[in-house]
């Protein structure tokens, strides 16, 4: 028992690191482009959005509004897509015995929550440093959002693997899912104060819960009613087991 | 040990259905060189990668308490656009072995010298193999799974390949697919022939050969 928890970690951090090549390349500044990216990206849009010359709908801070979505979504949306992937770009790693499917799609969680940790952690503190942002206010709030969209991309994500695998047009249905999501989850407005036929349907979408999640852990005064904790979680939490679930059922005939 | 238990591994690919095995039970005889022979497309190799625990059996168990080796003779675990010496820790990282010190041995055997530190996607298929090959020996099992191995590399490295695994299974056993008799006779104590979805066994490689000749 002792033996398989350590051969299951080794085996992890073993892929993790080999992960951590494969993405970024050889040169170090590839650690660079894989942080920066997305922070080149949002702050772009925001840039494009007081050039226009639209107000924060909540706080003085229209970055730090956004911020609270766009790199919430983003998280989820790498985390879906990278982990589609991670069967058929991982084949010839299964010629060794210990690894077995599920770790490849461990190894991808831990790489690209620990790359958004640090996205985090420098686009927050960039705002602050520059007077548009502020410290937050329940930065447990923040962890648990963070954590449950670990929970949410890492169930989808699977799911995405085991059907990407089984077929390659997944790939183009899955978009037609994400695509919206941006719209859906809350990123240029408060989804509370929206009219309720319009929340009767935006509830359902898990991520506007975390991104709801988020903004309360940042602002004191920020009041969601539309999020509901135990959604996001709940589904998270089914749909990681489901995927691990599948994935065992089908694994004999996927080999 | 290593046994199949009432094993069936049945393919079916675009409606082609394959059967490998048909409920077959076998016990590979402990601490002995086995050959694994049988006509091509006989499912030798699947019947290695079942043992090695990469595939699964469609029904039944396969047992395996002994530490056995991933099938040596193809290059198949590689990155190709990582480098040598990252194959190679990641590797042994995998295994729970000291990183640098496989490095060593491997970089010793392989004799590869700077392409190493080159992506494994510049190397020769030669190159690849002295790279497995060197890697396997390097980390330590108690069965190594050979899949037609002795074919690769120059001359000099056939030799020195030889001597390596002579060396190896004094303390450790081979399970060996191999077509050459030659082969089979110098490394192996007894042997099991795979026909017709079932598997026989032979004390004696002689006999085993003998049959070999005639069905395949």
């Amino acid at each position: 028992m002792f033996y398989a928890i350590w051969l299951q970690i080794r085996v992890i951090a073993a892929l993790t690191l080999r992960e951590t090549r494969m993405t970024f390349g050889t040169s170090h500044s590839g650690y660079f482009w894989a942080v920066f990216q997305p922070i080149f990206s949002v702050s772009f849009l925001m840039t494009l959005f007081y050039l226009i010359g639209r107000q924060s709908p909540f706080g003085t801070s229209l970055a730090l509004f956004f911020a609270t979505a766009v790199l919430t979504l983003e998280f989820y949306n790498k985390l879906s897509v990278s982990l589609m992937r991670a069967f058929t770009s991982n084949k010839s790693l299964l010629s060794y015995p210990m690894i077995k499917e599920p770790d490849t799609l461990f190894a991808r969680l831990s790489l690209i929550a620990c790359t958004f940790l640090v996205i985090n952690v420098i686009f927050y503190s960039g705002l602050l440093a520059v007077g548009l942002g502020q410290f937050p206010a329940h930065p447990e709030r923040l962890i648990y959002a963070f954590l449950t969209t670990c929970l949410l991309g890492f169930g989808v994500g699977s799911i995405n693997a085991i059907l990407y695998q089984k077929n390659q047009a997944w790939q183009h249905i899955e978009k037609i899912f994400a695509r919206p999501l941006f719209f859906l989850s809350g990123v240029f407005y408060i989804p509370s104060t929206m009219p309720p036929e319009a929340v009767a349907v935006l509830k359902w979408n898990p991520i506007l819960h975390v991104v709801e999640w988020t903004r309360e852990g940042f602002y004191s005064n920020y009041h969601s009613d539309v999020l509901n904790i135990g959604y996001p979680l709940g589904l998270g939490a089914a749909l990681v087991i489901i995927a691990l679930f599948a994935e065992r059922i089908t694994r004999k005939q996927r080999v | 040990m290593i046994a199949f238990e009432n094993v069936t591994k049945i393919y079916n690919v675009k409606n082609v259905k394959k059967v490998i095995l048909d409920d077959a039970s076998y016990r590979f005889a402990d601490r002995k060189n086995v050959a694994l022979m049988g006509h091509n497309g006989a499912g030798k190799s699947t019947m290695m990668r079942m043992i090695a625990g990469i595939e699964l059996p469609t029904s039944g168990r396969v047992r395996r308490t002994e530490k056995v080796s991933w099938p040596m003779g193809f290059a198949r675990g590689f990155n190709g656009m990582m480098t040598g010496v990252e194959n190679v820790r990641f590797v042994s990282r995998v295994y729970g072995c000291h990183t640098d010190t496989i490095l060593e041995q491997v970089q010793e055997f392989a004799e590869l010298g700077k392409s190493l530190a080159l992506p494994i996607q510049t190397y020769s298929s030669g190159m690849k193999a002295r790279l497995a090959f060197g890697l396997s020996l390097a980390i330590s099992f108690e069965c190594y799974l050979i899949d037609e191995i002795t074919a690769v590399g120059d001359r000099r490295f056939k030799k020195k390949s030889e001597t390596a695994l002579k060396d190896k299974i004094k303390d450790a056993r081979v399970v060996m697919i191999s077509h050459s008799e030659k082969t089979i006779k110098d490394y192996c104590d007894c042997g099991v022939f795979a026909y017709g979805s079932k598997l026989y066994h032979y004390d004696d490689v002689n006999e085993l050969l003998k049959d070999y000749r005639k069905f395949c």
